[in-house]
């Protein structure tokens, strides 16, 4: 046993001798990983809010959507898209839970009225080829100019007014459920997004 | 035993995926498109040469009681780094590869070639063989993702070879898949063989 001393001294120096390269490689992609997640939450933002020249991205209101597991609040960001100074649109960002693998993540762009100007797929796990259509241009194109009061909002399949896609209905049912839900939201809590003076950054 | 055949040696005939059946997982799991097979055989290249280097120059510091702890931080630690600048670089690939970076770290091609050959070997044999293994491991995974999109997508790296008219076969694309053309890719590697023996 009189090699422990040994043992010990050569894996703590080499635990330490990584920790020390980490931290140094860290440092230096700290600033480009948040501008690379800035530049695309940024990009979404352009897509959904064809009316705005601000930057939406720092004109936002946070509100408490619910409770998660531990019953700790879930927060959701407005973004607010002006155009020259009066409010244009606003995007926010939905979650569908039951796509047909994993989260489908969302951003709605909608004007203030609460009908839709566009949506975005930010991410998803979807099968490709199959559910992964739900990217595509044509796909997102059913939303634009939709509403709570104009639109039965299910797929085709179930009765309602949205194209679903060849071979998958899953992933555009989750897709649509997410959005609908959305704009529940939005409608039940418009003056506290729309209320000017609160526009802190995130 | 020269450095050039031990280059081939490990780029070929002991080919990770194709002849040592090592790192299934990543090759299976990733290679949806000939783009991810590059970017992930890469990914692997850089973790394996720098874990190479660091177990083949400190292979008479460390113990042979805690090596394979030490391996583990080694290679762990790089592919931190492969994380890190990825995302920071190249975010596309970055959400393209997604979960499967971190599960470099236990891709067993890199902790066999530290304890099988960096471990015992002088540096630039160390390095050398990194670099072959590397690239072989790139090579298969390349090799996979292009036949799995060819024929799943109609594409390759992206751009459409069959037209638009090509009824995509979704299967290849999907995980069963990737079984399906690892079994025929190895069947063709072993006819191949067989007749240049």
């Amino acid at each position: 046993m009189n090699s422990m001393p040994r043992l010990i001294l050569v894996l703590t120096l080499i635990t330490a001798g990584a920790g020390l390269i980490l931290s140094l490689v860290e440092l230096v992609t700290r600033e480009p990983i948040a501008e690379q997640r800035r530049l695309e939450t940024l990009r979404a933002l352009k897509a959904v809010l064809p009316q705005a020249n601000n930057s939406p991205d720092e004109d936002t209101v946070q509100l408490v959507t619910g409770k998660d597991k531990r019953g700790r609040d879930v927060q959701r960001t407005f973004f607010r898209g002006k155009q020259d100074g009066s409010l244009s649109g606003v995007a926010f960002k939905v979650v569908a839970p039951d796509g047909y693998s994993g989260n489908i993540d969302i951003m709605v762009g909608i004007d203030p009225s609460g009908t839709i100007a566009g949506i975005e797929i930010l991410s998803h796990a979807e099968t490709p080829g199959l559910g992964d259509k739900i990217t595509l241009p044509s796909f997102k194109a059913n939303f634009a100019g939709k509403n709570l009061g104009n639109t039965d909002w299910r797929v085709k399949k179930d009765g309602g007014e949205f194209d679903q896609i060849t071979g998958a209905t899953i992933s555009p049912r989750a897709v649509v459920g997410a959005v609908r839900k959305g704009l529940e939201f939005f409608r039940d809590h418009r003056d506290e997004v729309l209320a000017e003076n609160q526009g802190d950054k995130p | 035993m020269t450095l050039g055949r031990e280059f081939l040696k490990a780029l070929w005939q002991n080919n990770a995926v194709f002849r040592l059946l090592l790192g299934l997982c990543p090759a299976l799991a990733v290679t949806t498109s000939a783009e991810n097979g590059l970017g992930m055989g890469l990914a692997t290249t850089f973790v394996l040469v720098c874990s190479n280097i660091v177990v083949s120059s400190l292979r008479k510091v460390i113990p042979a009681k805690v090596r394979i702890p030490s391996f583990i931080v080694v290679i762990a630690s790089f592919v931190t780094v492969v994380q890190l600048c990825m995302e920071a670089y190249f975010y596309d690939l970055y959400k393209a590869l997604g979960i499967f970076i971190p599960l470099i770290v236990v891709n067993c091609l890199i902790l066999g070639r530290a304890e099988a050959f960096a471990s015992k070997n002088r540096l630039f044999p160390a390095v050398v063989d990194g670099v072959g293994m590397g690239l072989g491991f790139t090579l298969a995974l390349f090799v996979l993702g292009s036949v799995r999109e060819l024929f799943g997508s109609g594409a390759l790296l992206g751009y459409s070879v069959f037209g638009p008219d090509y009824q995509p076969l979704l299967l290849m694309i999907l995980p069963p898949g990737a079984f399906i053309a690892m079994g025929l890719l190895l069947a063709v590697m072993n006819k191949f063989d067989a007749r240049h023996k």
